[in-house]
């Protein structure tokens, strides 16, 4: 089965991570949760679902060593099943944005897609469970998007009560290869280039990453969890409304975060350049079943200048524009092509060519808004979800990436960052900005 | 050309979510609610984006309130009213 276009983006950054930072590009999902998780039968399920889904323990590869790399879903029983590892400690951490030590580790381990390395889990029971347990899944991303994951952890649930089976999938046709797109070749050709087009525009204000450009260091990532009260998250989520209108408030938290990053830039006394992030749009068929594996996203790409980013609404009013420019000229689409297209292309130059306009700069930042985090999910294997969110990956350079999510109506903001990156006085200074903003 | 009546535009509004962006069931109706049928904001302007395209007219989204996307015919109630805004 072969990977999405996105999916093999994403693996261009994960071979150039292991390439050049001796680590993966692996996104991680966080559930702390209350006592009562089952450990044991959490063991059992996630072995059942390796058997029933092959998918999970896929070697990834280019058949006889060209074309669209691919799931070798036949060969996976030579695959690793995802790991479950189990750690015990007295108490949780404090205060209760802290997390283990051990989760951080996790991301700047090495796994491997050709091996069929694509899961693992990792617990962390507090006094015996008795006091709850924190569960982080790390996959690689190509097995999942954001989404997906969230999928795949409510599908566990519904498992586990019998509500669903390891052999049945939540979207039915979803291990189907892709349907053929409605355009021709050449008219895909011409999305393709119309993207190329586009981003090169960004490239007469080039982007400078707080890391800079991209060089040979060892991938050390750290994270950052800011969680507003519901009082504040009640502010912010009203805010983000009136600012950005209700269907697109990821602008204003996309906002917020450009500035964060803009007042470290001021305080270094550097110089930005342009702030250039890309924005995941989810591609899932609206109000179907929605797929669980594989990488189901375009990318919407926005440019601010430094003049545009001192005022908030000013901010805001930019990436709207932006957005609806790029949605009006079926950027989304192009970009679907553009990636389906650089599927055939060797990692290395993939990753080449996406840095070579912006001078061994990809972006400014990632960012991620995913909403609602396991809506109507509240337990998880018999113990309450207390909290949840993502922890989304980034490489060395650029070196920093802000997910914010909803869970029990409370805003959080997961920042991830190359260790290094940002001394302890930026680390406040950003942490600042980013609270001052969210509550709008 | 004569205006539409807020009866075709209802029909129009409802044949492009139903056939281009929604991936809707059989119970999907003029009546249904379209943040609960799937309606994101990509959806919501890709379908504008269809509108425009057989009405003529640009709906802002600053005017896209929840109320106004509570169904198929209140959308079309609103782009009723910005066509006779002109």
């Amino acid at each position: 089965m072969p990977l999405t276009g996105a999916d093999c983006f994403l693996r261009a950054f994960d071979d150039e991570t292991r390439r050049v930072a001796g680590a993966n590009h692996v996104s991680q999902l966080v559930l702390r949760l209350g006592p009562g998780f089952d450990v044991a039968l959490f063991e059992k399920l996630i072995d059942q679902v390796a058997r029933a889904q092959p998918i999970v323990r896929a070697p990834i590869g280019r058949r006889f060593a060209v074309g669209a790399p691919v799931y070798r879903l036949g060969a996976s029983s030579r695959g690793a099943g995802p790991r479950v590892r189990v750690a015990e400690a007295d108490a949780p951490p404090v205060p209760d944005a802290v997390l283990p030590d051990l989760f951080a580790d996790r991301l700047n381990e090495a796994l491997s897609a050709r091996r069929g390395e694509l899961l693992r889990f990792d617990v962390v029971r507090y006094a015996g469970g008795a006091a709850g347990s924190d569960l982080a899944a790390s996959w690689l991303h190509m097995l999942f998007d954001g989404s997906g994951s969230e999928i795949f952890i409510g599908w566990l649930d519904a498992c586990f009560r019998g509500a669903s089976r390891p052999e049945a999938l939540p979207c039915p046709d979803e291990l189907a290869p892709a349907p053929r797109p409605e355009q021709t070749l050449r008219e895909r050709g011409d999305a393709a280039i119309a993207w190329q087009n586009w981003l090169r525009g960004f490239t007469a204000h080039p982007p400078h990453s707080l890391a800079g450009p991209i060089r040979r260091t060892r991938q050390k990532l750290h994270y950052a969890r800011l969680r507003l009260t519901t009082q504040q998250t009640a502010r912010s989520v009203e805010a983000a409304k009136q600012r950005a209108g209700f269907l697109t408030p990821t602008l204003f938290y996309l906002a917020a975060a450009i500035r964060a990053h803009h007042a470290v830039f001021r305080a270094r006394g550097a110089e930005p350049g342009s702030y250039v992030v890309p924005l995941a749009v989810d591609l899932r068929p609206k109000g179907a079943a929605k797929a669980m594996f594989r990488t189901h996203v375009s990318l919407v790409w926005f440019q601010a200048l430094p003049g545009q980013v001192d005022d908030l609404d000013c901010l805001i009013a930019t990436l709207k524009e932006q957005r609806l420019a790029a949605v009006k000229a079926g950027q989304v689409e192009n970009a679907v092509a553009a990636m389906d297209f650089a599927r055939f292309a060797p990692n290395r130059l993939y990753s080449h060519l996406s840095r070579r306009g912006f001078r061994g700069e990809l972006c400014s930042f990632f960012f991620a808004f995913t909403g609602d985090f396991l809506a109507g999910v509240d337990h998880f294997l018999g113990a309450e979800i207390r909290d949840g969110f993502h922890v989304a990956p980034v490489p060395p350079s650029p070196g920093s990436c802000v997910a914010v999510s909803l869970r029990g109506g409370r805003l959080g903001a997961t920042h991830t960052y190359q260790h290094g990156v940002f001394s302890a006085r930026e680390h406040e200074v950003f942490r600042a900005q980013l609270e001052r903003d969210l509550e709008g | 050309m004569p205006a539409p009546t807020i009866e075709e535009l209802t029909a129009t509004v409802f044949a492009i979510l139903r056939d281009e962006v929604l991936s809707a069931g059989s119970d999907f109706s003029v009546r249904s609610n379209l943040i609960d049928a799937g309606l994101d904001s990509l959806a919501v302007t890709q379908l504008m984006l269809s509108i425009e395209e057989s009405t003529g007219v640009w709906v802002d989204e600053s005017l896209l309130t929840p109320e106004n996307l509570e169904s198929a015919e209140t959308l079309a109630a609103l782009v009723h009213e910005r066509i006779a805004e002109g």
